[in-house]
């Protein structure tokens, strides 16, 4: 096979991968979103659609703007292919993305070349595969457990998941980000001891919180580009 | 019938399961057509094995992380639920999250089975669904004509802003946490009938998973011990539910 030929069969492959890509994601979607209709109907109780939309509005939003910003970041480095299944399959941050980075610095391609677009895609497909296969066999190990899940000395672990992952996740993000988090974190506190029942309304907090870290940062940035100019 | 069995119930196995096994079959046609392709451009059988290979193995033990995250979850949303958004599209520290705000719009004072009903799951389940399906609306949108445009564009990010917006994206993960351990903060100190007399275990949570992250990052960046990092969100976080249970035993 000649370049040309070659180059037209990959045109051929890429323009599949979209009509396919397209097709699975949305499909995907209609499973993801049906699927709590779906176990509505089994359990007897739909979603409340008002507390879900007071819920988008209160966390929804923070995540909309982080997937945007994966999505611009992320699927120029994936390609087609890649960049359909990562989205679909998820846990990109921790996983997808340095797995296909490795791939690709392992065979050394790059970025928008065919090389990368099928490397980028086996990885993320056997990384994907082996994440659902372990999960899967890691779930069916955990059947004779749920009768230890469910026992009363283990609730309150279960009762403090939230607590557990914020705090790993104020030492990653606060570590060298102090001057950032400091403010929020003593004002939000404040807010909190002052007015108790705002407690019942944490995931709200995140708006003001968020945008005062926001305005910390950009001030930041703005001091640190003035004093790199001088 | 307890909730956590309703949840464990066959019926919603099938529901997870099938859409799992829905992306599991989409992932192969993926692979299967990308190796037919790197075969039609002539690259090498041998490589793309070799990243195959590597990929299995790079992902193994992050995926033993993410079954621990699959644990952490079942407590208070049954098993298949977690399985399926961990399986699938989600990412443990999104789930989380995304969970105990729409628990709290169900009137949940937190996350758990104790708490839970039917109608509070299916809308927890909703909102877990609604907040993480950018990433695959915008690739059935944008995807080709972006990768078009960066194609012949060059695909250069720009300096400036997209530094800001990098860092503007790490500030609004640093709002959300501020809000949290705020809250309880809040809840310690002016939660109970005098100061300082409120629930303190949230704290003394948050606290024990902080150090052992701090544990974690020791150990992955000054004793070269990579492979830490894949368990670390996952494995503090067990650490400060483990002594969620032995606090609540002593105290």
């Amino acid at each position: 096979m000649n370049e040309q030929d070659k180059q037209a069969a990959f045109d051929r492959y890429n323009e599949r991968t979209h009509t396919i890509g397209r097709v699975v994601s949305v499909t995907t979607l209609i499973l993801l979103i049906g699927a709590p209709f779906a176990l509505g109907a089994i359990l007897g109780a739909m979603p409340d659609v008002g507390a879900v939309a007071k819920g988008f509005v209160s966390v929804g939003l923070v995540w909309m703007v982080s997937g945007v910003a994966e999505y611009l970041i992320y699927t120029p480095m994936l390609g087609a292919g890649g960049g359909y299944l990562a989205f679909i399959t998820g846990n990109l941050i921790n996983m997808k993305i340095p797995c296909a980075i490795s791939a690709r610095d392992m065979v050394g391609a790059k970025t928008g070349t065919a090389e990368n677009e099928v490397i980028s895609t086996l990885s993320i497909a056997a990384s994907s595969l082996v994440t659902i296969l372990v999960l899967a066999l890691g779930v069916l190990l955990l059947v004779p457990l749920q009768p230890i899940l469910q026992s009363e000395v283990l609730q309150p672990a279960f009762a403090n998941v939230v607590p557990a992952l914020f705090g790993a996740m104020a030492y990653k993000y606060f570590r060298g980000s102090m001057k950032i988090a400091a403010i929020p974190l003593v004002v939000m506190s404040l807010l909190f001891i002052l007015i108790p029942s705002l407690t019942g309304s944490t995931s709200f907090m995140i708006i003001p919180s968020g945008a005062m870290a926001i305005a910390i940062t950009w001030l930041l940035y703005r001091y640190e580009r003035k004093s790199s100019d001088k | 019938m307890t909730i956590l069995s309703q949840l464990n119930g066959p019926a919603v196995y099938a529901v997870c399961g099938g859409i799992v096994a829905f992306v599991a079959v989409v992932c192969v046609v993926f692979m299967v057509r990308a190796w037919r392709a790197g075969v039609a451009l002539g690259m090498d059988k041998a490589k793309m094995r070799r990243v195959i290979t590597s990929s299995v193995t790079f992902t193994v033990l992050p995926s033993v992380g993410i079954l621990l995250g699959v644990i952490a979850l079942s407590g208070s949303l049954g098993t298949p639920w977690p399985w399926l958004r961990l399986s699938v599209v989600g990412a443990l520290h999104y789930e989380t999250q995304v969970a105990q705000a729409a628990a709290e719009q169900v009137g949940m004072s937190s996350l758990s089975a104790a708490e839970m009903t039917p109608r509070a799951f299916t809308t927890i389940a909703l909102l877990m669904s609604v907040c993480i399906m950018w990433g695959m609306l915008l690739s059935t949108l944008f995807s080709k004509r972006y990768l078009k445009k960066l194609g012949g564009g060059g695909g250069t990010k720009g300096g400036g802003a997209a530094g800001f917006g990098d860092r503007a994206m790490t500030a609004m993960f640093i709002g959300l946490i501020c809000a949290y351990l705020g809250s309880y903060i809040g809840a310690f100190v002016s939660g109970g009938q005098f100061p300082f007399n409120g629930d303190w275990s949230p704290l003394a949570v948050a606290g024990v998973s902080a150090l052992t992250m701090a544990g974690c990052v020791y150990l992955s960046e000054k004793k070269g011990m990579a492979w830490v990092e894949s368990f670390s969100i996952a494995g503090s976080m067990l650490v400060g539910m483990a002594a969620a249970v032995l606090l609540r035993l002593w105290v």
